[in-house]
């Protein structure tokens, strides 16, 4: 899974969320780190909900604008668990090695 | 006009390159995004955001629309990619050998003439590589219409292989087909992976593609 898909995911998992508010969050989360432009945001959103990973949660006009809420699915909750659950463990693998390394060299 | 006007109309040019299903169902709200991340002041869209949206639109108009759970969809297009590399392939190998097939059909009509070879070349060599040319497109085509939930592409797909083989198989009766080794070679490596594709393309569940999202508006 790209970085920028785990993101939105990880964006959506606390609830649905906009266009623009999955791009800020994407932010927020990421340290400012990743920065999604429209097309690349709209781009996943698309391959997300073909994938059937996310889907419309609702849609509202706020000062004359089109706003689209999406929500995971469970098949999408079910993924980012999945992929979550495997860069935890790449990350405690890493950390425990380079502690290793670190014991070895001092 | 105002900047914001000026600025949303700008954007709105460069979001005509997505798909029109897409751009119809999503413009307004790529619109809020783009118009909300806009500097103030801002009247026309930078440079690297247009570069983002025209990628983007020309990415989804290419690539498949169907779940990447349908593996075997992904499967046929992948071998369809194949298969254009493997033309592209032939096309490159017909022009790198065309001496040997030259000194082969010499050696088969010792008399031959420069008038008579530039006709073998004009009848017979020319119409392959423009062939080959087109069948690149046609396996792309092909990749693309699967890619989309179509499902005519499988009878297509048949015919092409049928034509195709007996080609082949002409050009062995005939001798053209053994002029030059590598051709060979390519031609048969061709003929299998059309072979595959076919045993692929009639298994593959190709589902239409489907687009649409919930309507439900309200007003805050």
């Amino acid at each position: 899974m790209q970085e920028a898909t785990f993101l939105i995911l990880t964006a959506l998992a606390a609830g649905s969320q906009h266009g623009y508010g999955i791009i800020s969050d994407v932010a927020q989360i990421s340290d400012q780190r990743v920065r999604l432009r429209a097309g690349t945001l709209y781009s996943a959103l698309d391959r997300l909900r073909i994938d059937g990973l996310i889907s419309v949660d609702r849609e509202e006009i706020a000062e004359n604008r089109l706003r689209r809420y999406y929500r995971l699915t469970p098949e999408g909750f079910e993924q980012l668990a999945t992929e979550a659950a495997r860069v935890q463990s790449n990350a405690a693998t890493a950390i425990a090695r380079l502690g290793m390394t670190k014991g070895m060299a001092g | 006009m105002t900047d914001s006007a000026e600025l949303e109309r700008g954007y709105r040019r460069w979001l005509a390159w997505y798909p029109r299903t897409f751009q119809r169902e999503h413009e307004a709200e790529i619109l809020t995004v783009l118009m909300a991340a806009a500097r103030e002041g801002q009247r026309r869209p930078e440079a690297m955001e247009c570069l983002n949206l025209m990628s983007s639109a020309l990415s989804m108009r290419v690539r498949p629309r169907v779940p990447r759970s349908d593996r075997s969809v992904f499967r046929a297009i992948k071998l369809m990619y194949l298969g254009a590399l493997v033309e592209l392939a032939a096309a490159i190998i017909v022009l790198a050998t065309i001496g040997e097939i030259k000194s082969k059909v010499v050696m088969s009509s010792p008399g031959l003439t420069e008038g008579e070879w530039h006709a073998i070349v004009v009848g017979q060599l020319a119409p392959t590589e423009v062939g080959a040319i087109l069948g690149v497109g046609f396996w792309l085509w092909i990749a693309w219409s699967i890619g989309r939930g179509h499902r005519w592409p499988r009878i297509v797909f048949a015919i092409f292989f049928a034509l195709n083989i007996f080609g082949l198989l002409n050009g062995l009766v005939h001798g053209s087909a053994v002029y030059a080794r590598p051709d060979l070679a390519i031609g048969t490596l061709l003929c299998l992976v059309e072979l595959a594709a076919v045993a692929v393309i009639f298994r593959a569940k190709i589902v239409p593609a489907q687009s649409g999202t919930s309507r439900t508006i309200a007003e805050s």
